[in-house]
């Protein structure tokens, strides 16, 4: 859904964006992870027509976001870092401006007014001034802003900047909502948490390049739909050779790492998968003291893949 | 209707300037009115001259089209050079530029707001212009082609508002640039003309002024671009609006022009919102 190739944009002296290459396929929720100052919000804007680009080519819904610009905006919603509202106009207003600047019309031009206010959560203050709305009611009413003319592909550049932690998790719950819909999203933060908990992969961005992490991979799958891949550690009191000689000969399971006694394992599979390992360990008399998932969280992988780069 | 058309006005007319501005022009259009009237009838009352009605109408008339011009040129960048600097301050330009609006639609819904809150000054002054019909000395066509053309001018520097409205991140400095291209050319092309026209006249014959057309055009031209030197060409006949009027015209009508192209160039080509 999105196709960005050998992107680059320069701002004076500055390279923002430097061959930067990114896929993400349809209905799926993509994080984009990196320093201040990696290229993100210049890439959120070469997809959502703001900037040209120096170089490269970023297709949007297979259209070319250069030629194709105005198809492209009926197929995007794009939330800016900073988003801005009209203080003096009423909540509808607002959303009725919008409404109007997406060329809605008639009984569609309603519903979408109606259905947005739903959404955010603030049709009984339909009629109060967007001033005075909290800013978590200022964000959600943004987002309603953007969903107005029900985008296919979802910018989100930092979205959760600024919210208290409800706040988030009901972002996080609707995000969700939206892509169970079938909405692309790719989102843009620096609460890894929050990326964490809802994407599907996550790309890493550092100097305008695709970065790689401690594994060379520069996009993190999270919860990709199939065959998930989980990391057990088994602590084992005595040899190890038994142990590792059932784990390679247990389909859709690899030994990565392995000490006397110690063993990282790789399962592919499901939870009937990490139980037959353990009852087949048990079963061959191994002697397991310890049999735990290993979680690589997002944090400990984005220290990795940025830290040591810092100046 | 354009949809920024609708949201300008509204916006507009719920700012206190909305209803300030228009009482504070009229008062003062008023006291000009007053004054202009006391000063010339007091010479006749004193019984030096015997001033008649046509000429206090005429007086009157003079003094109100160049006091109404010199006010809306100082109006002027108030509503068009905030007009897209505002979006910016306030992070809702990116919204707008990925909407389906296009940067036509954006510049005509923000030119047409700020260009009618003008219009509005200038029909609410135009009672106070009539005043110069009680007199006599005054005929539609003199209020019709001042209108006209102090229109002309407002709609120019309403794009050129626009425009330094475009290329700055802060309204602060884009009225500041406004202000500074009303003085250059109000102010500026005349101490230009007037100097040329001085170091002109003691290079050659002093003794008489050899008429507009006399002079070479690059002593002329700076004029061409003056406000007020293109009102005075307004009170020509028709038949003497070729090519004095008609060249100032083209010429506040290109840097109209000029301005929108390089608007809708920023509008379109920045990313920085």
């Amino acid at each position: 859904m999105i196709d960005v190739q050998q992107v680059c944009k320069k701002f004076d002296s500055k390279q923002a964006l430097d061959g930067f290459s990114l896929h993400v396929g349809a209905g799926e929720l993509f994080g984009l992870v990196g320093p201040n100052g990696a290229g993100k919000t210049t890439l959120m804007k070469l997809l959502s027509t703001l900037l040209p680009m120096d170089s490269g080519t970023v297709h949007v819904g297979g259209l070319d976001v250069t030629t194709e610009g105005r198809e492209v905006k009926r197929l995007i919603g794009y939330l800016p870092d900073q988003p801005g509202v009209y203080q003096d106009m009423s909540v509808r207003e607002f959303l009725e401006f919008f409404a109007d600047a997406f060329q809605l019309k008639g009984a569609r031009h309603r519903a979408a007014v109606d259905h947005a206010l739903e959404w955010s959560g603030l049709g009984e203050r339909s009629g109060s001034s967007v001033e005075q709305l909290s800013f978590g009611m200022k964000q959600r009413l943004v987002l309603a802003k953007t969903l107005l003319h029900d985008p296919k592909v979802l910018l989100l550049d930092e979205p959760a900047t600024g919210l208290d932690p409800m706040a988030r998790l009901d972002l996080r719950k609707q995000l969700k909502e939206l892509q169970a819909k079938g909405v692309t999203i790719l989102i843009s933060s620096h609460i890894l948490s929050d990326l964490e908990d809802i994407c599907t992969q996550i790309a890493l961005i550092g100097g305008g390049r695709n970065a790689a992490g401690a594994d060379g991979h520069s996009v993190i799958q999270l919860h990709a739909p199939q065959a998930p891949v989980r990391i057990y550690e088994v602590k084992l009191l005595g040899d190890s050779a038994p142990a590792v000689q059932i784990v390679n000969s247990t389909a859709g399971m690899r030994v990565i790492e392995s000490t006397s006694s110690r063993l990282v394992v790789e399962i592919s599979g499901a939870d009937e998968q990490v139980a037959a390992l353990l009852r087949a360990l048990v079963l061959a008399g191994v002697n397991v003291l310890g049999f735990d998932q290993r979680a690589v969280g997002l944090e400990k992988r984005y220290r990795l893949a940025f830290q040591e780069k810092r100046p | 209707m354009n949809p920024m058309i609708r949201k300008e006005l509204r916006q507009r007319m719920r700012e206190r300037r909305g209803w300030l501005l228009p009482s504070l022009y009229l008062l003062v259009l008023g006291a000009v009115v007053a004054f202009t009237y006391f000063v010339t009838t007091a010479e006749s009352g004193r019984g030096q001259t015997s001033i008649q009605g046509s000429t206090v109408g005429v007086v009157l008339f003079l003094t109100l089209a160049y006091s109404q011009l010199a006010l809306l040129l100082l109006l002027v960048p108030i509503f068009s050079a905030g007009s897209i600097t505002i979006e910016k301050e306030q992070k809702t330009l990116a919204g707008l530029l990925t909407s389906l609006l296009t940067a036509p639609q954006i510049w005509w819904g923000k030119f047409v707001s700020s260009f009618l809150f003008v219009l509005l000054l200038l029909i609410t002054s135009l009672p106070v212009l009539s005043m110069a019909f009680a007199f006599g000395g005054i005929g539609p066509w003199e209020i019709f082609s001042a209108t006209l053309t102090t229109v002309i001018i407002l709609g120019c520097m309403s794009a050129v508002g626009l425009y330094s409205s475009s290329a700055f991140q802060r309204s602060v400095h884009a009225t500041a640039v406004s202000y500074a291209t009303v003085v250059v050319i109000s102010v500026v092309t005349a101490i230009i003309f007037f100097v040329r026209l001085q170091m002109y006249q003691s290079a050659h014959e002093p003794a008489a002024f050899p008429g507009w057309y006399g002079l070479p055009l690059n002593i002329r031209a700076p004029m061409y671009v003056n406000p007020f030197f293109f009102l005075t060409a307004s009170f020509a006949s028709p038949k003497q609006l070729y090519p004095t009027w008609l060249a100032c015209a083209g010429v506040f009508t290109l840097i109209g022009a000029l301005a929108l192209a390089f608007t809708l160039r920023n509008l379109r080509r920045r990313g920085d919102v």
